[in-house]
């Protein structure tokens, strides 16, 4: 089935607001599970997403650790004397980061499922200029690319017979250091290389395009995007009250309801 | 039976996306004190068998052995003291803002004594012909440029084995008579190598051993007689 990407993008719009504004780590867990079925729908390789997260782990220990030694919430659960290494805060917070970086990214891969064509068709659909459209699509390309060209690099270092985990941090972190400027070069003149040649073949040559791909939503769309909204907003109703649905959110939420129809009618 | 001075691949299986295999049981036994050259036309699998070779692809089945050890207990870094490989696109391996330090770097994150660097790093830009711009950035050089620095600071590691993908692509006949002496060079030193090439100039020139692929599998395995 091939779903629009406005429909995508909405889906992305949905989660990712709400992972970076709940604070729960309920919640958050919640609607993490919820990404994984979407993205599994969508046949993301979620595995490998879930790999390349698990090199955040550091970054949680670090945001665990910092949060306990400079608040004073929470039950210490390691100290050295006064110094709190680490309280129930602080690991509650480490994992609230942690997961709401799972739901970003998660989510985000799910528009990479549409091939750039579609992703730009469908943003100028939506009425954003081409040039627009065009760079943040491009954009979205760009990060496996920069990704590439690590990943090449640290290849390439090893194979030069530097044996990286067994260098001290300190070296390695010069070594990473060092690494830094080069790739930003070579990624700036694979964006210049590509400018070049997006303008050779008549970019912007005319004021208005017209394309051969038109975008059409079907109804599956609709019901999506519809869905997305009312989930999103349930949630973060539910949220908010903490409290089982009251009157006065269902008929908030009724409202929302009676909006994202006439949403609808505007796309 | 492991030789130990050979690179010893068993029975060697590798694809990219699964059920499509590019490398097809692979058997072949590459003796590291000679020039073996693999042919085939393009898309035949040869790049695909280099870096297998030197554990930036990991087998799907089978095994490789270096000098008698078992690869896939290696780190890239265990690999790339023994081996120097040089890519099919020779900007994969640039990771340095000037040609010298591209060789240099290495060089010193090793440790080793500032006058033996300054040292190989002078021969080995005359070597190479790449005095005129050892400060310009590597990704900003032509193609023969690119393909003698990636060369020339591979060799700065002084590899027991050389794996060259396409070694001589890029190079106008001056530039490659000049590097084929330099690989025979090597040779005469006791360096074996791998050469991934079209070029048969160079193939009749050099090679002990032609092994030909077709479709992920070796066809022809023929021994040169000078
Ligand atoms: N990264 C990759 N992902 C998927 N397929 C690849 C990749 N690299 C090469 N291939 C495919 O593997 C086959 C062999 O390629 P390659 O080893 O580069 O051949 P050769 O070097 O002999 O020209 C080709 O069909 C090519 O399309
Ligand atoms: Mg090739």
């Amino acid at each position: 089935m091939n779903i629009d990407p406005r429909t995508k993008l909405i889906i992305v719009l949905c989660l990712s607001t709400l992972a970076i504004f709940i604070k729960d780590i309920l919640f958050l867990s919640g609607i993490l599970l919820i990404t994984i079925m979407i993205s599994l729908f969508f046949k993301v390789n979620i595995l490998q997403v879930l790999r390349e997260i698990k090199r955040l782990l550091y970054v949680l220990l670090a945001i665990a650790v910092i949060q306990s030694v400079f608040s004073t919430d929470g039950q210490v659960l390691i100290g050295l004397g006064k110094l709190t290494i680490l309280t129930t805060v602080g690991v509650q917070k480490g994992l609230e980061f942690i997961i709401r970086i799972m739901i970003i990214i998660s989510s985000a891969t799910i528009i990479t499922t549409s091939n750039s064509r579609e992703i730009i068709q469908g943003l100028v659909q939506w009425r954003l200029p081409y040039e627009v459209a065009f760079m943040v699509s491009i954009g979205i390309r760009f990060l496996p690319i920069l990704r590439e060209e690590i990943k090449d690099s640290i290849v390439a270092i090893q194979l030069r017979g530097i044996e990286i985990k067994k260098t001290p941090l300190k070296k390695k972190l010069y070594i990473y250091s060092y690494l830094f400027t080069p790739i930003l070069v070579s990624t700036i003149i694979k964006a210049q290389k590509l400018s070049m040649s997006v303008e050779m073949r008549g970019f912007r040559a005319y004021e208005r395009r017209t394309s051969y791909m038109v975008l059409r939503m079907s109804y599956v769309d609709y019901l999506i995007i519809f869905f997305s909204f009312l989930c999103a907003t349930t949630l973060a109703h539910l949220y908010i009250d903490q409290s089982v649905l009251t009157l006065s959110s269902l008929k908030r939420m009724s409202y929302f309801v009676y909006n994202s129809i006439r949403l609808r009618k505007f796309l | 039976m492991t030789l130990l001075g050979s690179i010893e691949l068993k029975n060697l299986s590798f694809g990219y996306v699964k059920g499509k295999e590019i490398i097809k049981n692979i058997n072949v036994n590459i003796d590291t004190e000679a020039i073996t050259c693999i042919v085939g036309p393009n898309g035949s699998g040869k790049t695909t068998l280099g870096k297998l070779m030197v554990g930036i692809l990991k087998p799907g089945s089978g095994e490789i052995y270096l000098f008698g050890e078992n690869m896939a207990k290696m780190s890239l870094g265990q690999i790339g003291k023994k081996i120097g490989y040089l890519f099919q696109n020779p900007e994969k391996q640039f990771f340095s803002n000037t040609v010298e330090d591209e060789i240099k770097f290495i060089l010193e994150i090793k440790g080793l004594n500032k006058e033996y660097i300054e040292e190989k790093v002078k021969s080995l830009l005359n070597l190479f012909q790449l005095n005129h711009i050892r400060t310009s950035f590597p990704l900003k050089l032509s193609q023969g440029e690119k393909q003698r620095l990636a060369l020339a600071a591979i060799l700065a590691n002084e590899p027991e084995y050389l794996i060259l993908d396409e070694p001589t692509k890029g190079l106008d006949i001056g530039l490659r008579n000049s590097l084929i002496q330099i690989l025979k060079n090597l040779y005469d030193k006791g360096i074996g190598m791998t050469v991934m090439t079209h070029d048969y100039t160079f193939i009749n020139q050099v090679s002990d051993r032609i092994l030909t692929m077709y479709r992920g599998e070796i066809v022809e395995d023929k021994r040169n007689e000078y």
